[in-house]
């Protein structure tokens, strides 16, 4: 691969003979970026100083220039994100919220493809990609299921007119290596560009006696192609298609005994899109969209060549989408949508073929009533065959007291589905001998269990169950951007999250063997609460510095509760007799970091072509187990402590600024935990190489 | 001298009963002031080398003979806690675990007991193991607020929490060493004798 790699890039740069310095040093100057357009919160394009909701925009440059290359990595130095370790990847933390509850958007559809709930960034590229938006807070009242914490969508770079292309590549510590090759052509009708990304990695090992690697060695390989083509002034098309597949050298220790094999991961997302203007009012959409995900392992037991694991897992979400924009008055415009998907599963774990069908609609009014006020009023009802309808309502007003400050509000609510896993799951256990059944197979495989006459009791009867409802939150969001005086951008955010319904798992029946049989059930209520904002500021026309925070709450209301009636209990670390435990003393839900927050700053010298930053993320310390068995965070052993990384990178740009040499490092304090965060292999030095060419018309 | 000194001794009983009916309004007639039951710690009760058995009325480990005789109300064994009855032993004995503080709990309900059954012993989950995720790994922890109450062969009541399962009954940390030699069990418990649930 590497060799098709050289090659391209060979004649690539024989093909471009008037060479153009590229995007590298055109940026969103700070004028700029009050006029900029975002998408993702409103579904139209809206100036980000206006928009309603809280919205947080990442660019091509920023990425670049902090030598950052999969989506995890950018995503961690922003403020109020937290990119989790766990072993299912790298998931992403929002307003306290878990993985799952935040969409991952590439051009304004979802990617799907989670293990557990979590959507592994690192299997994203950053590569080609104009900007990343991040809206805070529930939309699903346009994007239904999973939009309950907020949105992250990555929308690509649109080609230039003419030739152009790039090849860049990164290489460091522990063999990783990302390379990634694009080209263009462009017209002002067509536009076709394409790009090849591998990422790869010999793995680390934080703990070397388990004789078991942290992260195995991996390759990856992103493909990618887009296609639009403008008819006239008012038709286009545009097409895409990505496709991601990973291999994984698994090597680990189990009982003495060495297991080994390959596990791979296949994405495949297409989209057709179809944009037609009627009139000067009204525009319409239709989109078709396919998306693939599939995993697939054989992990053999080297003692005896035993099978020691088999596994796969294949989704698949078919979307058709309708929808239109019109422009009532020049102070109202409606945006509405209809649309069908069709979902099916096939896994390990479930007995067969699992297919969902849904339906939904939605609608929003952008309205203007006066030229500072803009109020959006929005809904979406989502119809589904196997779980109850759901109706995700929004309002949003901002009003822009002056050119430099502006006050916003809103409150919406937003749901999650229940998943393939809690609907579906037929799991038992082979060593310890429990079982786990999703909600609609509860019933049937605890009848067989119990003809088999391997139940001792049924605590819950399944045929009893209430039908598993969505998680749904009501959430408010206020705060405002300010901009105090030149150079300088403030924003503040209080949020607050009502989590209603949350689902987990808890014993129907025992066995009898002693264990449980559980399934899962609409439980919790928590809620989160806290405040974020940001501070940047540019200065001296090379410096910027910038700083964010955030300060977070997370209960579980039902904790809370117990905590009020008594009932909750520690173990005194002196005596190891039981105390009660007080409010105070909890901890709220784990992984949560009360304080996050993050410095930067940033140099650019246009005539010396020298960019440089230094990063610094702060993560407060946040509950990790439960040590004394209470089933909550109490203990200072329970946590795990704070920790500053610093990023650092600098780059030197020749040629006209088509050619970028960088040093980039990652964690340069050396931080790590082994026995607490997996995703913090050290200190990562890399040096990257960009050269980029383009041949105007 | 005789005389005189049964006559004081009348006087002074009819004094003594005098005052006492006289200070009757004041001084409620205590109906046998609940004795405060003897909190018992057991440290280190060693069942390294297999089952070790208890009896909670005599506070005294049991051995030989007295096993197979019946004289025990509890056996540790491992992770496992059996009373004697069900499946593990001749008598009747029957436990269950209420959520509470040790001194708060005071009362023996009156019903919701089982004995051991195969596989399922009337006192389970009495212990957390922290496993490969928490720190300190591989380590078996009490659980807090979990009071086991038994009600022994003889139909008393007594209440027991466990301490630990840790020789010396060391300090739970992080840094703790689940190599510290196991199975030597730490446990208070406090026992009625008198046959009510008061467990005072």
């Amino acid at each position: 691969m590497k060799y098709i790699f050289f090659c391209l890039l060979i004649a690539l740069t024989i093909t471009a003979k008037a060479q153009h310095a590229d995007t590298l040093l055109t940026d969103t100057s700070k004028a700029k970026k009050l006029k900029e357009v975002v998408v993702t919160a409103t579904r139209t394009n809206k100036t980000l100083m206006q928009v309603p909701m809280p919205v947080t925009t990442i660019s091509n440059k920023e990425i670049k220039n902090r030598g950052l290359v999969r989506l995890n990595e950018i995503l961690n130095e922003q403020t109020g994100l937290s990119v989790l370790p766990d072993a299912h990847g790298q998931g992403i933390q929002i307003q306290g919220f878990s993985p799952d509850y935040t969409m991952i958007m590439l051009d304004g559809l979802p990617l799907i493809g989670r293990t557990t709930g979590i959507l592994d960034l690192s299997r994203i590229t950053t590569n080609n990609i104009e900007k990343i938006e991040i809206v805070k807070g529930p939309v699903s009242s346009l994007y239904g299921s999973e939009a309950m914490a907020g949105v992250i969508n990555i929308i690509s770079a649109t080609p230039p007119v003419g030739a152009s292309g790039s090849v860049s590549a990164r290489y460091g510590t522990n063999k990783n290596a990302d390379i990634s090759l694009n080209g263009a052509y462009a017209t002002q009708r067509l536009s076709l560009s394409g790009f090849v990304n591998r990422y790869s990695s010999s793995g680390y090992t934080l703990v070397p006696e388990s004789g078991s690697a942290t992260v195995s060695p991996f390759y990856g390989y992103t493909l990618n192609g887009t296609l639009g083509y403008k008819f006239n002034n008012r038709t286009q098309i545009k097409l895409q298609v990505r496709d991601y597949t990973s291999t994984a050298d698994n090597n680990f220790l189990v009982d003495n005994d060495r297991i080994t094999g390959d596990g791979t991961e296949k994405t495949l997302n297409a989209s057709a899109g179809l944009t037609h203007r009627f009139s000067d009012k009204f525009t319409g959409d239709v989109r078709l969209y396919h998306a693939g995900y599939s995993t697939k392992s054989l992990l053999i037991n080297n003692t005896d060549n035993s099978v020691y694991d088999e596994t796969f897992f294949d989704q698949n979400f078919n979307r058709a989408e309708l929808q239109g924009d019109y422009k009532i008055t020049n102070s109202l415009r409606f945006t509405g949508g209809v649309g069908g998907q069709d979902e099916s599963v096939r896994a390990t774990r479930y007995n067969d073929k699992k297919t969902f069908q849904s339906g939904y609609t939605y609608g929003q009014a952008d309205w203007t009533p006066l030229k500072k006020l803009d109020i959006i009023l929005g809904g979406r009802f989502d119809a589904h065959s196997v779980y109850r309808s759901q109706f995700s309502p929004k309002l949003a007003a901002s009003y822009q007291f002056s050119d430099k400050f502006v006050l916003l509000a809103s409150t919406g609510k937003g749901y999650k589905a229940p998943d393939f896993r809690q609907l579906y799951l037929n799991f038992t256990n082979a060593i310890v001998g429990y079982s786990v059944f999703g909600y609609e197979e509860a019933a049937t495989e605890l009848k067989k269990l119990q003809d088999q006459g391997q139940i001792q009791a049924v605590l819950i009867d399944p045929t009893t169950l209430q039908r598993l409802n969505a998680e749904s939150s009501t959430a408010y969001n206020f705060g405002y951007r300010y901009k105090p005086f030149t150079g300088v951008m403030w924003t503040v955010n209080v949020f607050r999250n009502n989590i209603r319904d949350l689902i987990d798992s808890q014993p129907i029946a025992i066995k009898t063997n002693g264990q449980s049989v559980f399934s899962y059930f609409n439980i919790h209520d928590v809620y989160t609460q806290g405040v974020e904002t940001d501070v940047t500021y540019n200065f001296l026309t090379r410096w910027t510095v910038a700083g964010g925070m955030q300060y977070l709450e997370a209960y579980d209301q039902s904790v809370l509760d117990q905590i009020k009636a008594g009932k909750v209990f520690g173990t005194d670390q002196a005596t190891r007799e039981t105390v009660r435990i007080k409010k105070s003393q909890y901890g709220g839900l784990l992984n949560r970091s009360k304080y996050m927050a993050n410095a930067r700053i940033a140099y650019q010298d246009d005539k010396t072509g020298i960019i440089a930053s230094l990063r610094a993320i702060y993560r407060g310390r946040y509950g990790f187990s439960d040590v004394d068995g209470n089933g909550i965070v109490n203990r200072d052993d329970e946590y795990v402590k704070g920790y500053v990384l610093f990023n650092a990178s600098v780059s030197k740009l020749f040629m006209n600024n088509q050619l970028r040499l960088q040093v980039t490092g990652d964690n340069i304090g050396n931080y790590k935990n082994p026995g607490a965060i997996s995703n913090l292999a050290g200190r990562l030095i890399y040096a990257g190489v960009t050269y980029n060419f383009s041949k105007q018309q | 001298m005789n005389k005189f000194k049964t006559l004081a001794l009348v006087l002074f009983s009819s004094t003594a009963l005098l005052v006492t009916s006289c200070s009757k309004d004041n001084e409620t007639p205590e109906p046998q002031k609940p004795v405060i039951l003897t909190v018992n710690t057991v440290s280190d009760l060693d069942g390294s080398a297999g089952a070790v058995y208890y009896s909670l009325s005599t506070n005294k480990q049991i051995t030989g003979d007295d096993i197979t005789a019946g004289k025990w109300d509890i056996k540790f064994s491992g992770t496992s806690i059996f009373v004697n009855g069900g499946t593990s032993g001749s008598g009747t004995t029957q436990a269950q675990t209420v959520d509470g503080k040790f001194e708060e709990v005071n009362q023996a309900p009156a019903d919701g007991y089982k004995t051991d059954a195969s596989g399922v012993n009337a006192i389970a989950k009495w212990y957390q193991y922290t496993g490969e995720d928490i720190k300190p790994n591989h380590t078996i922890l009490p659980l807090p607020g979990k009071i086991i109450i038994i009600k022994t062969t003889a139909g008393k009541y007594a209440k027991m929490e466990i301490k630990s399962y840790y020789k010396g009954n060391p300090a739970i940390t992080e840094a703790f060493d689940a190599n510290t030699p196991s199975k030597f069990y730490t446990f208070r418990f406090a026992y009625q004798a008198d046959g009510s649930t008061s467990l005072q």
